[in-house]
Order: structure tokens, then C-alpha cells, then sequence
């Protein structure tokens, strides 16, 4: 019984170290989003039969490191880290123009780590609080997920256009599973690595038209300018708590807690949002910048571990943005992993662990990113920056993903299975580009054409 | 057929007359694609070369492994494995070959852009506020930063500025300004 237990442990810990290097590094990539690294990745860990301890270690410390390293190119080059960086770029430039650009860092990775130790306690509590609801919201799974599509995409960035453009994007998902199907071949992970590298492909084909390759011309390359390295503490790094002031400690403790019970919202809205309402509240500028940029990495932080968390310990069904996308591997690794909302069966990670597992191995996650993320973005960020700038081309960064999509796909349903990835990012691409028909969207129309759609059918007939 | 097009300019132009012909050459091929700019010939192979080494490092694992595992799911994951391997390997090689089209300059903050800073965050809602009102901490570290006297000098010159205004109109109510610089 103990060495069972110790294995688990030890399982998790050692997965969650992989986790956490891995990902710190990715996160200094600029442009690489949370779905497109965390999601196949711990799809991999999935179904390599790894113990659940590990494969929740592995995404959790992952995510949380990710969310610390990403602050390195945001603060130092003035380039979003990921996706939910976007958001901290103004802050981060005013200061690196300031001529301060190691406080900004600095204030953004230690209002992670805070916000992540908070997160996950609360995350918890929530999803505890919301359990008893879960068998209810389970049986009506169809139409929650409908509800929660639509409101989605009303609050994307294409609003009205993004809900009526649900209707076409979930026909065309329908009709390829159809086709799909008539050959044995069933798909999953194709759809959501389609629609998360939708921009590039549809990039891709733009280069290839001479009319759009004509906008798409560039007569210079692009100038970043490089912070210069400031180290103002002794010894091996600061103490997170010290860095920050009481105001932005209970600021940041405030928003991260907010943000743990908002689960069903976009985290980078979330995140936009807490901002402006922390800045509202400080009169001096600099103070301003410091404390909303703390708050605003710890609300990142926050929204993602809550967003994975609680449905997955309330439902076991992927109910919000961070849960259908970059977590959806933790719902849904099929064969190891499923859920079937027609029988309500379900074999994933919320009926493989407790509630105490996920509060020990959540907290464990957070430790572990931060013993891997917190010494190396002190010591040896503005290196990792120069050489990721310097040395690393875009052309790899592409390389390895077009390798990535083939791979996944071909691994899925061969030549299908290829031929849909690139349909579906083809078509999330544009309507993305064009109408702000966004990935979170995108994902929550996948899950609409696969659980309310049969859901409708059945209602019409 | 543009790319032949524009592979035979290049062969007429002759590469080794000096830099700046060699910088052209180069811009004419640039594009932005996912946020950043690559040159577009390099791009091409970036996508031959990721597609090539990873699946063949997919299907040489997939039927290596079936010769010896006999679990066909687990073949697949860990042919999955190594073609994912394959795709870092794509990276590493298209690192190698293709140099990054970005200029990276080491750049200290100078008076100019603290300046420029200083006006937009005075120009926010919030405004420029008073290094008075700062909590003691908020102070010291504005201090040790060198940024405390910054915004103070600031936030003086825009009450000097506004007295100024003030004034103004006190004496725009007899004499407009505009009147007095045309007259």
C-alpha cells in the first residue's frame, strides 16, 4: 500500500520535473500558444500509459512554467510570450522603456507564483462547492455545451458574426465526421491540433497566392530591441514575496482568487479585465504598472489552473476554454481516455483520482514549476532571450510544427486524418483572421458538433 | 510559377557584386507568416524538410516497433514518440540552416523614451498621480531604481504647466493668445 503510494508519488514528481523544464523552454519561444504545446504533448504522456498522478503533474507543472517563462520575451523583447501574454505587453514595454525591464519581469513571475499557490486550493473549493451539481450538469451536458458555445462567441471578438458563424463551422465538423466514418476512421485530436495551428495553415496557403502573398511582402526584417540585463539582489534569486509590496500581494492574491471561481470565461479576458480593474485602484502611475502587471501574470496563472481544475474535478467534462483546448487531453485521450455523453459513461482523469490527489498533485505541480521556472527566469533570462532572438529562426519554429501536424494527423486517421487537419485549420484560420471567429470558439464548436448536435437531432425527429 | 520566375531574376543579378544587392535579394524574398518574417525560399524547405524528417521518423518507428512489440496500440504511441522527436530534429536542422530575418539590438533605455513614457502615462485615465501619496516601500524602490526624481520632475512640470493654462485663460478672458504671437 505505502509503495504503491510512493510509486504514484514518485511517478508524479518525475513527470512533473519533465513537465516543468519542458515547458519553461517552450515558453521562451514567442508565438507558441498553450494549446498547440501543452495539448499534444500531454495527449503523448496519455497515451503512453502513464499513471493519471503523472499525466495531471506533467500538464499542470507544464502550464504553470510555461506561464512564468513567458514573461522572459515579453518583458526583455517586447514580444508576447503566448496568447495570454498579449495582454501584459503594454505594461511590459512602458516599463522596459522606463528603463527598468528586470522589474517588470520580475513582478510578473512573482505574481504567478503567488497566484498559482492561491489558485489551487481555491480551484478546488469551487469545484467541491460545485460537485453536487456535476451528475445534473452531466445529463444535460448537450445543451450546456450549447449554451456555453454560444456564449463563447459572443464574447469573442466577432461577437454575432461569431455565434451565426457556429452554424456553418459545426456543419462542416459534422460532415467530415460523416465522411470520416464511412471509412472506420474516427478523429478527435486532428480537430483540435487543426484548429489551434489554423493560423499558420491558413498562412501557409495565403503564401502560396500571389495576391495575398503580395500583402504578405516584407521589405525589412524586424527589429527587436533586447533589454539590457540588471541583477539587483544577492544571492541565488529574490524571495517572490519580497519583490512584491502588500498592496500588490493582496491585489494579486485578490484576482488570482476571482479568477479561480470565474471558470467559464476566456482567461485572456479574465486577464484584461482584472487588469483594468487593479489599475483603477492606484493612483501613482509607476505603482500602477508594477502592481496590474503582477496581478495580470497571477491572473493568467489563476484562470488556468482553475479552468483545468474545476471541471475536471466537478464534471469530468471539458466545460470551459482552458478545459476544451489546451486540457482537453486530460477529458478525452481516446482509447485510454473518453467520455460518452450518450451512456454517461466516462473514463478519464475525474474518476481516476480524488479530490485529494488533485489538491496534493496540483500543489506538487506548482512546486515543481516553480523550483524549475523561478531561478532560471531570475538568473538567466536575458541569455535566454539574446540566444532564443538570435539563434532560433521562425522557419524552425515552422518547420516543427508542419512536422507536428503531419505527424498527429497521419498517426490519427493516415491520409484522413491528414487531409481533415488541414481542412478544419484552413477554415478556423480565416474565419479567425477574418471575423475574430477565435480558437477558444472554435473548440467549443467542436464539442457543440459532437455532443449537442446528436443531441438536436434526436430533439427534431 | 512565380518562384522559377524569381529564382531566374536572381541568376541574372550577379550575387557577388557587394552588401547591399545582397540585402536586396534577400528582402525581396521576405513575408510575414504567424507574426514573424522568414525569407519565403527558406520557408519552403522549412515545411519540406519538417514534413519529411518527422513522418519518415513516424512510419520507419511504426514498422521497426511492429517487428518487435506486438501491442499495436503501444507501437503507435511510441511511433507517435518518435515522430514528435523527428519534429524537434526538423527544428534543430532548419535552425541550423536558416538564420533568424530579425535585427536584435542591445538597447539601454535613454531620456527620450523615459520622457515619451512619462507623457503617455499622464495622458491615462488614472494620470501621472503624486510620488507624495506613494506608500513608503513604493518610494524606496522608485529610489534605489533612480525613477523617483524621474516622475517627480515630471509630475512638477505638468502642475507648472497647468498653473500656466490656468493663467491663461485668466488672460485669454482680455487678450487671446493667438493675438498676442500675431501681433
Amino acid at each position: 500500500m505505502m509503495d504503491a503510494l510512493a510509486h504514484q508519488v514518485l511517478v508524479a514528481v518525475s513527470m512533473g520535473l519533465i513537465g516543468a523544464i519542458a515547458f519553461a523552454g517552450i515558453g521562451l519561444v514567442s508565438g507558441t500558444d498553450e494549446t498547440t504545446t501543452l495539448a499534444p504533448l500531454t495527449l503523448l504522456v496519455a497515451l503512453l500509459g502513464v499513471p493519471p498522478a503523472g499525466v495531471f503533474t506533467f500538464f499542470m507543472a507544464g502550464a504553470v512554467a510555461k506561464h512564468m517563462t513567458h514573461a522572459i520575451p515579453t518583458a526583455l523583447l517586447g514580444i508576447p510570450g503566448d496568447t495570454l501574454a498579449a495582454p501584459l505587453l503594454q505594461q511590459a514595454t512602458m516599463l522596459r522603456n522606463l528603463g527598468v525591464p528586470h522589474i517588470a519581469l520580475r513582478k510578473m513571475i512573482s505574481g504567478a507564483i503567488v497566484a498559482a499557490f492561491v489558485a489551487v486550493p481555491l480551484a478546488v473549493l469551487f469545484a467541491v462547492l460545485l460537485a453536487p451539481f456535476g451528475p445534473s450538469i452531466s445529463k444535460a451536458a448537450p445543451w450546456v455545451f450549447l449554451a456555453a458555445a454560444v456564449a463563447i462567441a459572443y464574447f469573442s471578438s466577432g461577437r454575432w458574426a461569431s455565434v451565426l458563424l457556429l452554424v456553418p463551422f459545426v456543419l462542416v465538423i459534422v460532415g467530415l465526421q460523416a465522411l470520416t466514418g464511412k471509412y472506420g476512421v474516427k478523429l478527435s485530436v486532428s480537430y483540435f491540433l487543426g484548429i489551434a495551428i489554423g493560423p499558420l495553415i491558413a498562412d501557409l496557403f495565403s503564401i502560396l497566392s500571389p495576391a495575398d502573398r503580395a500583402v504578405m511582402r516584407r521589405d525589412r526584417v524586424k527589429t527587436f530591441s533586447l533589454a539590457p540585463d540588471v541583477k539587483g539582489w544577492s544571492g541565488y534569486f529574490p524571495n517572490p514575496l519580497k519583490v512584491l509590496d502588500r498592496q500588490q500581494r493582496n491585489w494579486t492574491v485578490a484576482t488570482a482568487a476571482v479568477s479561480s471561481a470565474t471558470f467559464v470565461f476566456s482567461p485572456v479576458a479574465m486577464t484584461v479585465v482584472m487588469g483594468e480593474l487593479v489599475g483603477s485602484r492606484i493612483k501613482h502611475a509607476y505603482h500602477r504598472l508594477t502592481t496590474v502587471i503582477a496581478a495580470r501574470n497571477g491572473v493568467t496563472e489563476a484562470t488556468y489552473i482553475a479552468e483545468a481544475l474545476i471541471p475536471l474535478i466537478a464534471f469530468g467534462l471539458p466545460l470551459s476554454p482552458v478545459a476544451a483546448g489546451p486540457a482537453a487531453p486530460l477529458f478525452n485521450a481516446p482509447p485510454r481516455f473518453f467520455v460518452d455523453t450518450a451512456t454517461g459513461h466516462m473514463n478519464n482523469l475525474h474518476t481516476l483520482m480524488t479530490t485529494w490527489e488533485f489538491l496534493g498533485y496540483g500543489l506538487l505541480s506548482v512546486v515543481l514549476a516553480a523550483l524549475i521556472a523561478y531561478p532560471f527566469s531570475m538568473n538567466y533570462a536575458h541569455r535566454a532571450a539574446s540566444f532564443v532572438a538570435r539563434r532560433l529562426s521562425h522557419e524552425a519554429i515552422i518547420a516543427t510544427f508542419a512536422g507536428l501536424i503531419v505527424v498527429i494527423s497521419v498517426w490519427e486517421g493516415q491520409l484522413l486524418g491528414f487531409l481533415v487537419i488541414v481542412t478544419i485549420g484552413l477554415l478556423g484560420g480565416l474565419l479567425s483572421r477574418r471575423f475574430g471567429f477565435n480558437t477558444g470558439v472554435q473548440f467549443m464548436g467542436y464539442y457543440a458538433a459532437v455532443l449537442s448536435v446528436p443531441a438536436l437531432t434526436k430533439l427534431i425527429a | 510559377m512565380k518562384h522559377s520566375a524569381l529564382d531566374a531574376n536572381e541568376a541574372l543579378s550577379p550575387t557577388s557584386v557587394g552588401m547591399t544587392t545582397g540585402v536586396d535579394a534577400q528582402a525581396s524574398h521576405l513575408v510575414e507568416v504567424w507574426g514573424d518574417t522568414v525569407d519565403i525560399r527558406h520557408l519552403a524547405w522549412s515545411v519540406a524538410l519538417g514534413i519529411g524528417i518527422s513522418l519518415g521518423a513516424f512510419f520507419s518507428a511504426n514498422y521497426l516497433l511492429a517487428l518487435y512489440v506486438h501491442d499495436a496500440a503501444m507501437t503507435r504511441a511510441y511511433a507517435m514518440l518518435v515522430g514528435l522527436a523527428g519534429c524537434l530534429i526538423a527544428g534543430a536542422v532548419c535552425a541550423k540552416l536558416f538564420k533568424p530575418k530579425r535585427e536584435v539590438v542591445d538597447q539601454a533605455s535613454d531620456t527620450a523614451r523615459r520622457e515619451e513614457v512619462l507623457d503617455q502615462l499622464a495622458a491615462e485615465a488614472g494620470g501621472l498621480g503624486f510620488v507624495a501619496d506613494l506608500p513608503l516601500p513604493v518610494a524606496t524602490e522608485m529610489k534605489e531604481l533612480g525613477l523617483y526624481d524621474v516622475f517627480l520632475k515630471h509630475e512638477q512640470r505638468i502642475e507648472a504647466s497647468k498653473r500656466a493654462l490656468d493663467e491663461g485663460f485668466v488672460a485669454a478672458n482680455t487678450n487671446t493668445p493667438t493675438s498676442k504671437e500675431s501681433s
